[in-house]
């Protein structure tokens, strides 16, 4: 009886994990295994989903895996199960950008190449970062976007994502140095850098504190895709005169774009063209194309020819192009999409 | 000893070998030869080597599990855990980072683990009316909190001195030392738990506090001593996190009460208290340590691992009291 | 002589205490920043918490018995993410059929874990720790691997998140209809007794009769039921459906509990009790971001006001309750 109880919960399991997709037969060309953030974010899903059709129409075969929860220490345990098997490449978008040197130093130690985008390890540990847009660029954008809504003068906020946001943090860091560097932006006062935490719930919290302590606030630049959403939808709800711009999915703006709603236009960069870079780039490094180092060049199929550039935290990245503007022409197009 | 066991089928067999196959234990030692079988079906790189290369990163957490169950006996539980080794691990990194010798660096988290633990002992002992939970809720919440402060925006810092950190990833041949580690820690746990006073007197609070403070035994003290300890293997668990990571950051740890509990409680130690022995929540750990590995090398999803590892803890606690509840109504109905 | 005994209870009552920790809270806040107290703040701060405030009431009875419910914002993402999928692709539109089905799939999970939890004597935290995996992973699945609804996905169902009735928003008419109903029903009905009975003694309450284990079945589908609900409010109110919806926050839900003096060993606590812990936990989630203290120790000062709040509860109980002796003495 007992054994029969014991073999029906074995039974269970099996079906189970039976059940769920195994992926382990070796293919012919390269094996590639691309490690997200955490699963369930439909930003990663986008380029994921062209970076496997990328690299399946060369020939090869991608392994998408997630940590278990949006941490380094479930990533560290996620690659190292990664790191048993015999994958040519890892691609990584990295939750923390200290905690996974030592496991991808391990990894490229025993001849498996790294790579990563959308968020960067430490140089010490990858070989080259796809990066979505330059830093600058993106900075760049965000407040000029925030000059051109609140008409060259005036309060404006950042609602970030979490404070240890490693992206989020080097984008705000770009703009704050760009208006000081810059007489154009010094009638614009940013008041307040505040962390929604990518929770819809604090984000909101967030947001109608912004506009009960500064009455005057004209814009809210949030350059985080739950973030923005998030305050867009608080904002037009409150008919408010506070404008909102920053980075966000095209599919979730979609209600909230244009001139006489709570978003006039935001940003984003091309997610699928992203995908394919990424999935280029790591070809190309297992193949022996490129090493990582700096000015080496590479085509990336139809995307056309790219060149290794210095990062700004000293290794080096490949960069995708400048960050596409969404407004109410092209976002009914472009919901379509992303 | 018998009856200690958290959980027991009925009419055990009166032969030593029987009980021992039909004990709890038992029943877990063939779940774990049959992981094994399983996940070697399921993927062609489980083999030891690659078990051994990944299971330091979940043995850590073996480590919390030990002081858990300890806890779970008492019954009550600590969800600040998770919370106090991010919490370790931060003050390590800091320390490290000011040049001082890495038995600083350890002792720095120990005694930051002893000094979150007390913490929470202390709350816990002076108002006894508090409920654990709510109570390691809130410093879980204020651990997290104040190594946010202290890692300041960006929130991770890494190691600038690694050498220290590199040798507690030493391996002997294969064998990562963390595994002795572990394992003489499991010994200690288990025999004083089981074989001790101190363990009888810890299994007479959980079964009934009351009667235990009558029979003069100190509950305030007992208690203390045991969210003190939780502390400071979180303290240990948070320096082997480091030698992985080189660094500490916010969310480390993150979840970490969780699968300390879930392991403990696979084991056959009762969330409810007085009942279940640590031999029993070893092996469980190491069932599911193989299981995670085996999974993670077979590639499957990372929710679909998590819901296998719900379904596990369910059944296990689910499948023998629906065997006792038919084999009542089944007897019942014979005598009728 | 009998109405001044009924104030005295009223001054000795815990929900008087909380009264007065909400007043002081509202006083300090509006102090820092007088924009607090206005109509339009404090219904933004109610929507806001709507799906924390509703599932506080399913967590009351739940712990009204002993139990524990760990697995509440699992089963929320998955009945959000359900109707969020059902609307994306256009199966189903409007708003009440939404509101239909995140209720159905509510209250199949919580029935499902009440049956695993009263059939199979699963403890509650054990059971609902596995559930938590289980139904979060459920609604993952149900994603598409990590799909999201957004705004223009939802048509016409977000609208109810914004639209009034008799000047109200209507998120708000859900919370205050729940409490009422529930304040009725804890107060009167037979079976709100019998919970309670259930709590303060199961085997007394078995021994007169009453089905303890029925009860803890409907306990655990009340619960799921309005866990589905706020699965529903959430994906109204933020016009977004996520997998990794409200992650973590049965914690919260379960402190509005604590806070508002619901004992975690099951018998004691009270309707208003949990409004007011969730008026309080709200409160202070509105009020840290605009009093100004720094973002970076937002989340340590939460806790300890938590942790405060709880402890100076226990204190004034003590001093109530030696009060009390010593008036036996005389």
């Amino acid at each position: 009886m007992k054994r029969k109880v014991l073999s029906a919960v074995l039974c269970g399991a099996m079906v189970l994990g039976a059940a769920s997709p195994a992926f382990a037969a070796a293919g012919d060309g390269q094996k590639i295994a691309l490690v997200g953030k955490s699963a369930g974010n439909a930003f990663f899903e986008i380029a994921a989903a062209s970076f496997t059709e990328t690299v399946e129409a060369e020939g090869g075969e991608v392994t998408v895996a997630y940590p278990e929860t949006a941490t380094a220490d479930a990533q560290i345990a996620t690659l190292e199960g990664l790191i048993g098997q015999d994958f040519d490449a890892i691609c990584v978008a990295a939750n923390d950008v200290n905690a996974l040197q030592a496991v991808l130093e391990d990894a490229m130690a025993k001849g498996i190449k790294v790579s990563s985008f959308d968020s960067a390890p430490n140089p010490d540990s990858r070989q080259v970062f796809v990066n979505q847009a330059g830093t600058k660029a993106v900075g760049q954008a965000l407040i000029d976007a925030c000059y051109d809504i609140a008409g060259g003068e005036g309060q404006f906020a950042i609602l970030s994502a979490t404070s240890q946001a490693a992206n989020q943090n080097a984008w705000i860091d770009a703009m704050k140095s760009i208006m000081e560097a810059d007489e154009k932006y010094s009638k614009l006062e940013l008041v307040e850098v505040a962390y929604g935490d990518d929770e819809p719930q604090k984000s909101t919290d967030q947001t109608s504190a912004l506009l009960e302590k500064y009455p005057d606030l004209k814009v809210i630049c949030a350059p985080t895709t739950v973030g923005i959403a998030a305050a867009a939808k608080y904002l037009q709800d409150n008919e408010s005169a506070c404008k909102l711009t920053g980075l966000g999915l095209p599919s979730e703006m979609i209600e909230y774009t244009g001139e006489d709603k709570s978003c006039p236009y935001f940003y984003l960069w091309d997610m699928q063209g992203l995908g394919k870079l990424s999935a280029y780039a790591t070809m190309a490094l297992v193949t022996g194309d490129i090493t990582g180092a700096l000015d080496e060049t590479f085509t990336a199929g139809d995307l056309g020819e790219y060149t290794i550039t210095e990062a700004d935290d000293a290794g080096t990245e490949i960069v995708l192009g400048l960050p596409l503007e969404f407004n109410s022409e092209n976002i009914e197009e472009m919901a379509k999409l992303y | 000893m018998a009856g200690k066991s958290g959980r027991s089928i009925n009419n055990v067999p009166e032969s030593p070998f029987k009980k021992a196959i039909f004990s709890w234990e038992g029943i877990l030692v063939i779940v774990f030869i049959l992981v094994n079988i399983l996940s070697s079906q399921l993927s062609e790189f489980y083999n030891i080597g690659n078990v051994l290369y990944q299971m330091p990163t979940f043995l850590a957490e073996v480590l919390l599990m030990l002081p858990m169950a300890y806890i779970l006996v008492l019954g009550e539980i600590d969800i600040s855990v998770g919370a106090m080794v991010c919490l370790c691990a931060t003050t390590s990194v800091m320390v490290c980072n000011t040049g001082a010798p890495f038995i600083l660096v350890v002792l720095a988290a120990l005694a930051t683990g002893l000094c979150c633990g007390a913490i929470n002992g202390f709350i816990l002992t002076r108002f006894q009316e508090l409920p654990p939970m709510i109570v390691t809720l809130g410093t879980q919440i204020i651990f997290r909190g104040l190594a946010e402060v202290i890692l300041g925006s960006g929130g991770s810092v890494s190691a600038a001195d690694t050498k220290g950190f590199k040798q507690l990833q030493t391996k002997v041949g294969e064998v990562p030392t963390i595994l002795f580690v572990v394992l003489v820690f499991a010994v200690i746990a288990a025999v004083i738990l089981g074989k001790t006073i101190f363990g009888r007197r810890v299994y007479a609070i959980g079964t009934n506090r009351v009667a235990a403070y009558y029979a003069g035994i100190h509950v305030q003290k007992i208690r203390f001593i045991i969210y003190s300890a939780m502390g400071v293997m979180s303290g240990l668990c948070a320096l082997y996190l480091v030698s992985k990571s080189y660094s500490a950051n916010t969310t480390q740890g993150n979840g970490f009460e969780m699968d300390a509990i879930a392991m403990a409680v696979f084991g056959g130690i009762s969330s409810t208290g007085g009942k279940g022995n640590l031999a029993g929540g070893i092996i469980s750990a190491f069932i599911i340590v193989c299981l995670r590995c085996g999974l993670k090398l077979a590639n499957v999803h990372a929710q679909v691992i998590l819901l296998i590892i719900g379904v596990l803890l369910i059944s296990a606690v689910a499948l023998p009291n629906i065997i006792k509840e038919i084999r009542k109504a089944a007897s019942g109905k014979k005598k009728a | 002589m009998k109405k001044n005994s009924t104030v005295k209870k009223i001054v000795g009552s815990r929900e008087f205490l909380l009264a007065v920790i909400i007043a002081i809270l509202f006083a300090l806040v509006t102090f820092k920043s007088p924009s607090f107290l206005t109509p339009k703040s404090l219904s933004d701060m109610l929507k806001n918490n709507a799906v924390t405030m509703v599932m506080a009431l399913g967590m009351l009875c739940v712990m009204l018995v002993g139990g524990i419910d760990i697995s509440i914002t699992s089963t929320l993402a998955l009945s959000g993410m359900s109707i969020g999928m059902l609307l994306k692709y256009g199966h189903i539109s409007g708003i009440i059929l939404p509101f239909i089905i995140a209720i159905a799939i509510g209250i199949a999970c919580g029935l499902i874990v009440g049956l695993i939890i009263s059939r199979a004597d699963v403890p509650p935290i054990i059971a609902t720790m596995g559930f938590m995996y289980i139904y979060r992973a459920m609604g993952y699945l149900i994603s598409n691997g990590g799909e999201w609804a957004g705004a223009a996905a939802l048509g016409t169902f977000k609208d109810f998140a914004t639209s009034t009735f008799l000047g109200i928003n209507k998120v708000i008419w859900v919370i205050i209809v729940c409490y009422v109903i529930f304040f009725v029903f804890m107060k009167w009905a037979r079976t709100g007794r019998k919970i309670y009975a259930v709590g303060s003694n199961a085997e007394a309450a078995q021994v007169s009769g009453i089905n303890v284990r029925n009860i803890k079945l409907l306990v655990f589908s009340i619960m799921g039921c309005l866990a589905g609900l706020g699965g529903a409010l959430q994906v109204s109110v933020y016009a977004s459906a996520m997998p990794d919806m409200q992650y973590g926050g049965e914690m919260d839900v379960i402190a509005a509990c604590v806070i508002g003096g619901v004992s975690m060993s099951g018998g004691r606590g009270s309707v208003v009790g949990v409004l007011f812990g969730s008026i309080i936990l709200a409160t202070i989630a509105k009020a840290l971001p605009l009093v100004g203290i720094d973002a970076l120790a937002q989340n340590m000062v939460k806790g300890i006001i938590i942790l405060v709040v709880v402890v100076v509860n226990v204190i004034l109980q003590r001093i109530a309750d030696n009060n009390a002796l010593k008036g036996r003495e005389m």
